[in-house]
Formats: structure tokens, sequence, C-alpha cells
């Protein structure tokens, strides 16, 4: 692994003067995100999966459901968790507890991104359509991510990878057999032949803008993150709204600097949601002819 | 429970001695020194080695051989039921311990001194026969990443239910209740490297059962050496054209 | 049931529950010099949170730590048992590594590591009473400790949070008012310099309201940023008097 060894200073002065004139290692200009491929339903034990390679970046995400009673004061809602591990795979560091760090920054950040506000608004999916039964029963989907290999711009990949997840994702159908008076625990049988998919039309996708000299990257490789000052990774959804902001890195940003990134992320992000989607579907087709 | 049919068939359609359809690939990682995914039915797993490299911890440096380290992690998502292990948990460790003393005695670590091979192993779904996967795995990770090796190790499982042997169990055979053999070969020397047994039983049902697992484990050991003839090919190949 | 005690956060007037306009800050109560045995301390209160941080250092790095030419800043956020409503960690939901870590990144920038080569500081920060706006009180805090201990920093940093609430946006949210946000901004800033160190958003903003939630909490730090260089003045001022 290059970047284990350290760079030295003629390749860090080609980095940053290859961005300063839009011009990448790989060829790229500074908003080009590279060219990425996803698998679905390749843990056939969850209730969707995807595997993400972007790059040198290999992702898998997996969403779980299991029923549950809903969030306390919030009886109408379901709930979210979002969870990731990075394997020792990736890294000889992230052996035993070396990896938990790393784990646990991207778990924060991608919960900020998804999981919208404490009262539940601006989350990732719609909570109410994971209600089952009003204050008693609802859906939780548990997001697990697991990263196998990494070359930079782990949001990134593991939020696509979990949308595609999402998208493989089927809830089984309920049926509810007894216990619809309030005070009555709720009997339910699940339906494993009948499968509803989740919508999936609010998830947003996480672009994260790495600011090297004076610019601002999108998808750095880990040699361009090495390189990094800051990086602000938004999520930004369809319809164009924020819907989280993580800022990684020491250094101080300007107000303006940090509404440029912001405007920047959310040019990126419409592009990148089309060719999103249109990746997903392909991949579910080609699963299906399976 | 019946696991096998009055037809002779098991839970999943298989023979008493046959062996759930393998897969598998090498090189899968470009990250590591050497990457391999293994999968047993539906029991996937992806081993990475990287070494030999400089040890890490200079008190741990052996002078006349390399130090073979080894983690055995499994994902949350590996399961049925999703659960968060912990990092130190009982079986996570002693599956590393096993895992790394028999790639220990199948590297030739004396011609590596000084030096570190760590091998990663990581479940990305386990349907029973993890144990014999994961090893699997390690000996093709270890091949692609160029560490000279005694012999190749290839592994099966096989327990007893029903009054019969069975080769390679899955997951609800290995729930059972009858006894889970492990055993780990090295095929051309005719040796075995590892040998687990958790369950009480008889003597001859005890060799019924290890011979069946060392039939399977050769015909395990046939299959890795398709495919590292299949990889060879293709890298010469990728290096030179064939002259036709 | 849900819609009534969303209302329930503004008055009819406008004015939040603890008589505030939505865009004013709790006032805030700061002293330094709390804890006599550290190199530095400081107290603040801000509304019903209550946190007091001490620093330690320069002083020697652990000998388990490798050679390091430039200083090391060391966090350490614990919250005490009482703190939350409920007792203990059941009560907390962003556990004491986060928080860490965050105060770590807030201050990184701020401090001139050069200025203490080879050694580490330590800034050990305890939450009395966690009434909302936790973090921003901790770092606020962390800056006046550090500035009161003598560590060179480039600049002080304040920091402030903000929770959106249907239209209306409340700076300095209360623990009720942060339990029934709809998303929220949180800040810390350079107050001189006007250099953003750490910043995060959660649920959906749109971008004018992003820029409009940005200057507000940044007006506001900067505003906070003033209210603590006096405090530092007049402490000073005491301290020579005593002396």
């Amino acid at each position: 692994m290059v970047v284990g060894l350290g760079l030295s200073s003629a390749e860090k002065s080609y980095i940053a003067g290859g961005i300063a004139v839009d011009l990448r290692g790989d060829g790229r200009g500074r908003h080009h995100f590279r060219d990425f491929s996803i698998d679905t339903s390749i843990i056939p034990q969850a209730n969707g999966s995807a595997r993400l390679r972007l790059g040198g970046t290999d992702v898998i995400a997996s969403v779980k459901a299991e029923l549950c009673a809903p969030p306390p004061g919030r009886p109408h809602h379901g709930k979210l968790e979002i969870n990731v591990e990075c394997s020792p795979t990736a890294a000889p560091e992230f052996e035993g507890r070396g990896g938990e760090e790393l784990s646990m920054d991207l778990s924060r950040a991608l919960q900020r991104s998804f999981l919208g506000g404490a009262s539940g608004a601006g989350a990732a999916i719609d909570l109410a359509s994971l209600v089952v039964l009003e204050g008693k029963l609802c859906w939780m989907l548990y997001f697990d991510g697991l990263v196998l290999s990494s070359d930079g711009n782990l949001l990134d990949a593991l939020s696509i990878a979990m949308k595609a997840a999402l998208s493989n994702c089927g809830l089984p159908k309920v049926e509810i057999t007894s216990g619809t008076n309030p005070e009555d625990d709720a009997d339910f049988e699940l339906n494993e032949e009948e499968f509803t998919p989740v919508d999936t039309s609010r998830f947003p996708v996480i672009v994260t803008l790495t600011k090297v000299g004076k610019h601002y990257i999108v998808d750095a490789t880990a040699e361009e993150e090495s390189q990094m000052t800051a990086a602000v990774s938004v999520a930004v959804n369809k319809k164009g709204s924020i819907c989280g902001l993580t800022k990684r890195g020491g250094t101080g940003l300007d107000p303006s600097v940090l509404l440029d990134m912001i405007s920047v992320a959310k040019r990126v992000s419409q592009t990148l949601i089309t060719s999103i989607d249109a990746e997903i579907s392909a991949a579910e087709s080609r699963h299906d002819d399976q | 429970m019946d696991f096998i049919s009055p037809e002779g068939l098991r839970l999943d359609g298989r023979r008493p001695f046959e062996l759930r359809q393998l897969h598998a690939e090498i090189g899968v990682l470009d990250n590591a020194d050497g990457s391999a995914t293994f999968e047993m039915g539906n029991t996937k797993v992806i081993a990475v080695v990287y070494g030999p490299r400089e040890v890490q911890n200079r008190s741990q440096q052996q002078l006349d051989h390399a130090l073979v380290r080894c983690e055995y992690s499994m994902a949350t998502f590996s399961t049925g039921d999703r659960r968060r292990r912990g990092k130190g948990d009982r079986r996570g460790t002693e599956l590393s311990l096993v895992i790394r003393q028999t790639m220990e005695a199948a590297i030739l670590t004396n011609l590596l001194p000084r030096s570190q091979i760590d091998i990663f192993v990581q479940v990305l779904q386990a349907d029973g026969g993890t144990r014999a996967c994961c090893i699997n795995a390690a000996a093709l990770a270890l091949a692609d990443a160029g560490i000279p090796m005694r012999d190749l190790v290839a592994s099966c499982s096989a327990g007893y239910l029903n009054s019969t042997p069975l080769l390679d169990l899955n997951y609800l055979e290995d729930s059972g209740g009858g006894p889970d053999l492990t055993v780990a070969l090295f095929s051309k020397l005719d040796k075995v490297t590892l040998l687990q047994m958790d369950a009480k039983v008889p003597l001859d049902v005890f060799e019924k059962v290890m011979n069946l697992a060392s039939e399977g484990a050769k015909a395990v050991t046939q299959f890795l050496r398709e495919i590292l003839m299949e990889n060879t090919k293709k890298l010469a190949f990728a290096k030179e054209p064939l002259k036709v | 049931m849900f819609l009534n005690s969303q209302k329930a956060l503004l008055k009819s007037d406008g004015t939040r529950l603890d008589d505030r306009l939505p865009s004013h800050v709790r006032p805030a109560f700061l002293k330094t010099g709390a804890v006599s045995v550290a190199a530095g301390s400081a107290y603040a209160e801000f509304g019903s949170t209550k946190v007091i941080v001490s620093v330690y250092g320069p002083r020697e790095s652990k000998k388990a730590q490798a050679f390091s030419d430039i200083g090391r800043l060391n966090c350490d956020v614990k919250f005490t048992s009482f703190a939350t409503p409920l007792r203990g960690k059941a009560g907390q939901d962003v556990s004491d590594k986060e928080f860490s870590v965050l105060l770590h990144k807030a201050l990184e920038d701020a401090v001139d590591l050069h200025s203490f080569p080879k050694t580490t500081v330590d800034v050990f920060a305890l939450v009395l009473q966690s009434g909302g706006g936790d973090l921003p009180a901790i770092i606020t805090c962390a800056s006046l400790a550090l500035a009161d201990a003598g560590i060179v920093m480039h600049d002080i940093v304040a920091a402030i949070s903000l929770s959106c609430v249907g239209k209306d946006l409340l700076l300095d949210p209360t623990y009720k008012e942060e339990s029934q946000q709809d998303g929220s901004v949180f800040i810390a800033l350079m107050t001189s310099r006007r250099e953003i160190t750490q910043v995060t958003f959660t649920g959906e903003w749109s971008s004018t309201k992003a820029s409009e939630a940005l200057e507000l909490c940044c007006d506001a730090c900067v505003k906070l940023g003033e209210v603590m260089r006096v405090c530092l003045k007049e402490d000073a001022a005491e301290a020579t008097e005593d002396t």
C-alpha cells in the first residue's frame, strides 16, 4: 500500500499540481467520479444486500429487517440503525481494535446523514412507511456496512452501497392475527412469500469534497486524501436538499468556502444520483436474469 | 428431525457423500499481497494475506523463521440473526488460533526469517463448515501471495446423523446435535495437519466420519489445484501471448 | 398528538418556552480558574447546561507514545452519572468517546502545536448537567481553559448549535427543543479569523435555509467570542490584583 509507505515530496507536489490544473493522476477532472460497479443480492440471508466497487474501494452493505416496538414518543415511526465495520482485509492496521476509530467515524457520519432530526423528519426513508401497527409494531432496519478494501472515499461508497442494498430489500408481508386493541400485545404472522419493496426515492447520496490547496476534488483516492487540508461530506437527496453534513480534517474553513463546497456537492450529486439509479437497475436486472 | 429422507436425500437434496457446490476466485483485492474468496454452498469466506513484510512489533521478531499471524472475523450480516460481535469473542479467538497453526505448519517459515505474514479471514456468509472454508480460502490466498508452502492444505468437515456419516454439513445439520469433525490435510504428503471434533462418539463411528472427511478434503484439494492452474495459465497468458 | 407537542415549543407571541426569541442565545456564565491544581481551568453555564474543563500541561508525553516533534493535544470528555435525566450511560445518546473526538477536532487547528513540541496538553471536560447544547458548551469552555492555562493558540474557538423545528430556526436549543428538532446545525468557529473548524448538519436543509443558519451561527459565535475575551480579561485582571 503506497500510502502506508508515505509519499515523496515530488509525488505530493505532483498531486497538488495536477489538482490545480484540473487534471488528476488518473486523468480525471476535479469533479469527476470514478466508474463504479454494483452487484446486488450477494448475501441471500439478508433482506437486501449490495457490493460496490469504486476504483480500489470495495464495500458490502446489507439490510436486515426485524419487527419491534416503535421508538418512544413516536408511535407512527419505524426505526433505522446504521453500523459500519472495517475489515482487517482492507489494511493490516485494522486488525483487532485498530479499525474501531475509523468504523465509529464512518458510522456516525452515515447516521448523521440518514437518520434525520430527533423528530424523525428528514430521514433517508419515510419512517412512517415502516409502521405495521401504529404504537405496537414497526420495522427496524439494520444497515450494516463492511469495508473490504479502501482506496479513498469510503463514505460516498458506503452511502451508494446502502442505497443499492435498500433497493434490493424486500420487507415480508405481516399479517396481524390478533391484538388490535390498544392494551393487548400484537400477534402476527410473517408471510415469507410476498415482499414489498422499500421506497428509496428520498435516500440521499453522500458527496465528499476534499480540499487540497485552494481547490476541491470529488471522489479522492487514498493518495489524494493523504494530502487534504479539510474534507466536507455533504448528503444530498434527489430534490437537492442537504440531508447532512460532516467536516473532517482540522483546518479551518471560511463560511463562504463552506457554502461554495455545498453548492458544488449539490451540482455533482444530481448527475451522480442518476448514474447510481441506472447502475442499480442494471444490477437488479442482471440478477433477475440469472 | 429427519436429516435424511427415506429416499436417502438430505435436507438440501444432496446425497450423504456429496460435497456442496464449490466456487473460488483468486486475486480479488488489489491492495493485498494475496487474496482469495472461497464458497462451499452458502458459506462465503474471503481471505487476505499481507506479507512477507517487516515485523511490526520488534519484540516478537524471530531470527530464524517468519512470524505468522491470523485474524478471523465474522461480518454482522453473516449469520441468520444479525449479531454484533465484539472483537475479542471466544469463538473468534479460537478459530484465529486454529487457522494460524494450520497455515503455519504449511508455510516454509524458515525461508523468510525476521518477517511477518498476516492472514486475515473475513466470513461474509456462514452456513456451516466455516472452519474448513476459511482454511481453503487462506491456502489460496497464500498461493496468490507467492508464499512458499510445503504442500497445499485442503480442509473439509463431516458429521454423523441418523446413523449415516454425512459429508460437508450445512448450518441446520451442524445444529442437529451430532458430531462435527473438521480435518485439514496435506494432500501430496498425505498428512493430517488439523483434526477437530466436538462430541462423544464410539471409535468405529469416529473412523467412518474421519475417513469420509479425508475423502472430502482430497476432493477439495483437486478443486484447489484446478483453480490454481487456471489462475497460473491466465497470468502466463497475460505475460506472454501463447505462441501458436 | 405529535403536532401538538411540536407547537408547544413556541408560544403564541413567537417566543420560546424560556421567553427567548428564536435568534437569542441563553445567557452564559463563564469563569476561569475553577480548578486550582490544574494549569488552567474554566467553568461554564449555558442555561441549565453546566460544564467544567481543566487543562494540564504541557507535560511529558506517555512513554508508550512515539516521538513527535510537534505537541500533542489529548481530549477526554466525561458525563457525570447524574448529568442526564436518566441516570448513567443509558441516559446519554452520544457516547463520551465521540464527544472526545469531536472536541479534539474542534480545537486542533486553533492550538499552536509547534509551541510545545514533544509534550502533551491534556484537556479534561466534565459535564455536570446536560441541558441541551452540550458539545458547544464543552468546546467553548475548553477554549477558555486553554487560554487560562497559557497555551499558545491562534484564536479563541466558540461553538454554537441551532435547531430547526418546522420552519423556525432556534439558536442555542435547550434539551426539550433538541429532542423534538427536525434538523440541527453545529458549528465551532475561530472567532477573530472567522474560520469554521467543525461543522455538522443533520436533517433536511435547502441551500437558502442552510446559508441562513450558517450566518446566524457564525454571528452568534463571534458575539460569544467577545464575551469570552471580556471574561478572560477580567479574570486576568483579578489575578494580577491578588498577587
